[in-house]
């Protein structure tokens, strides 16, 4: 939402939110290198970089998975999810310094490309326990270079939301490839309990966390509404509705909005144009309704983004009968103005 | 196996170098031609959108080439 792009979209709190991204990597970093030095004296400067920084990379990979379910559960949560984009970008930078060591350590003294040899060193690719876990941790840094490298909002808009949301979904195959590497790699190098146990406790947190939330999606997708003449929907009475905030629907297999604002209703789809965040989950500010992940406004009304900016989303028809709210379930065109219903 | 190995090196060596290829159009026109609004941009903007074009020249250049035909 803008008339034109700034490098790095930052305002007061996102800059306060980096400045702890950047101090909690550092203290991580510091503490890691510290430990290993206490306990164990002998290891490398090389190893201890790519230990620290792969470790961290894996942590901040976790927290970002638990942000998206844990806001949907908490509202009072969304910073977080507002400032997920820096925390993965970051993320991705301890990923390269981790594989950039990795590969410049284990493979680029030969006198083959460190690629090549990355991929060639061992060859055991029919082996489950022996698997070259190096290669996954490649491809996994390349998946994350692409989400990182598109994470600029030029991108949501050129490649279309669909496409982005698709090609960021893929975090979860490179976190899989992340849980091999890690596993395989602590299996054939240095078993240990404890970082294992540590792995699977992560994917049990994740795993549960989304779940839960899925469930919780469901059950808004299974709310039954009831048809009455003519099509119209009752979807629930007028004192279901908090003021300036909104319930959702879903009526021909499509989520909707329906606001209450300044003694007026109206239904927009619950879908933001932005990242497809929930319309419905966000409030009415300045007249406006505010979608809860990045902020992006619609005029209720009409679906349209305030001018200057450009955004449309489809809006529906209501009507109200005595205390009860019913909708037109056919979607109007994105921006069509639709006369709010008083009360 | 390490005929595998080599072909999927090689093609993933070509896509990246055509990519940087591209990567440099992009950051001297292509961008001003997908996105009207890069044009009160700032270049560190376009900068900023060099490695993704890199990652992603194929649907970039389909998109730069619909945006020429219409």
């Amino acid at each position: 939402m803008g008339v034109n792009y700034q490098p790095v979209l930052w305002n007061k709190n996102k800059k306060k939110y980096d400045k702890w991204i950047a101090i909690s990597m550092f203290i991580y970093l510091i503490s890691f290198i510290g430990i290993t030095f206490f306990t164990n004296s002998q290891t490398s400067i090389e190893t201890l970089v790519i230990r620290s920084f792969g470790t961290l990379a894996l942590a901040l990979l976790h927290i970002i998975l638990v942000i998206g379910p844990l806001t949907r559960l908490n509202t009072r949560l969304l910073p977080l999810l507002y400032n997920r984009r820096h925390l993965g970008v970051s993320m991705f930078i301890a990923a390269l310094v981790h594989g950039g060591f990795s590969i410049f350590q284990f493979h680029s003294l030969g006198n083959v490309n460190p690629i090549y040899a990355l991929f060639t060193s061992n060859m055991e690719y029919d082996s489950l326990a022996n698997f070259p876990f190096q290669v996954l941790g490649f491809l996994a840094l390349i998946i994350l270079f692409l989400m990182a490298a598109t994470s600029h909002d030029f991108w949501l808009k050129n490649l279309s939301p669909k496409v982005w949301k698709r090609l960021h979904m893929m975090v979860y195959i490179a976190y899989a490839l992340i849980l091999l590497h890690v596993f395989l790699g602590a299996f054939q190098q240095q078993p240990s309990i404890s970082s294992i146990s540590i792995l699977i406790i992560g994917f049990f947190i994740i795993a549960t966390l989304h779940i839960i939330t899925a469930i919780k999606e469901s059950r808004i997708d299974k709310k039954k509404t009831s048809i009455i003449e003519e099509g119209w929907e009752y979807v629930c009475d007028l004192q279901e509705i908090p003021n300036d905030r909104a319930k959702i629907f879903v009526v021909s297999k499509e989520r909707i909005a329906v606001f209450k604002y300044n003694n007026k209703l109206s239904a927009i789809s619950n879908v933001c144009k932005h990242q497809g965040g929930p319309l419905g989950e966000g409030k009415v500010v300045d007249g406006c309704v505010t979608c809860p992940w990045h902020g992006y406004q619609y005029l209720p009304h009409n679906g349209q983004s305030p001018p200057p900016f450009t955004e449309k989303i489809a809006t529906y028809r209501l009507k109200k009968i005595d205390n009860q709210i019913f909708v037109l379930p056919e979607a109007l065109a994105e921006g069509t103005e639709v006369e709010p219903v008083t009360f | 196996m390490e005929i595998v190995i080599d072909v999927i090196l090689s093609v993933l060596g070509l896509y990246f170098g055509i990519g940087l290829l591209f990567g440099i159009y992009f950051f001297f026109k292509g961008a001003f031609k997908l996105d009207e609004l890069i044009i009160e941009s700032k270049w560190t903007v376009r900068l900023l959108l060099v490695p993704g074009a890199i990652g992603l020249w194929p649907i970039l250049l389909l998109k730069i080439i619909n945006k020429l035909r219409t």
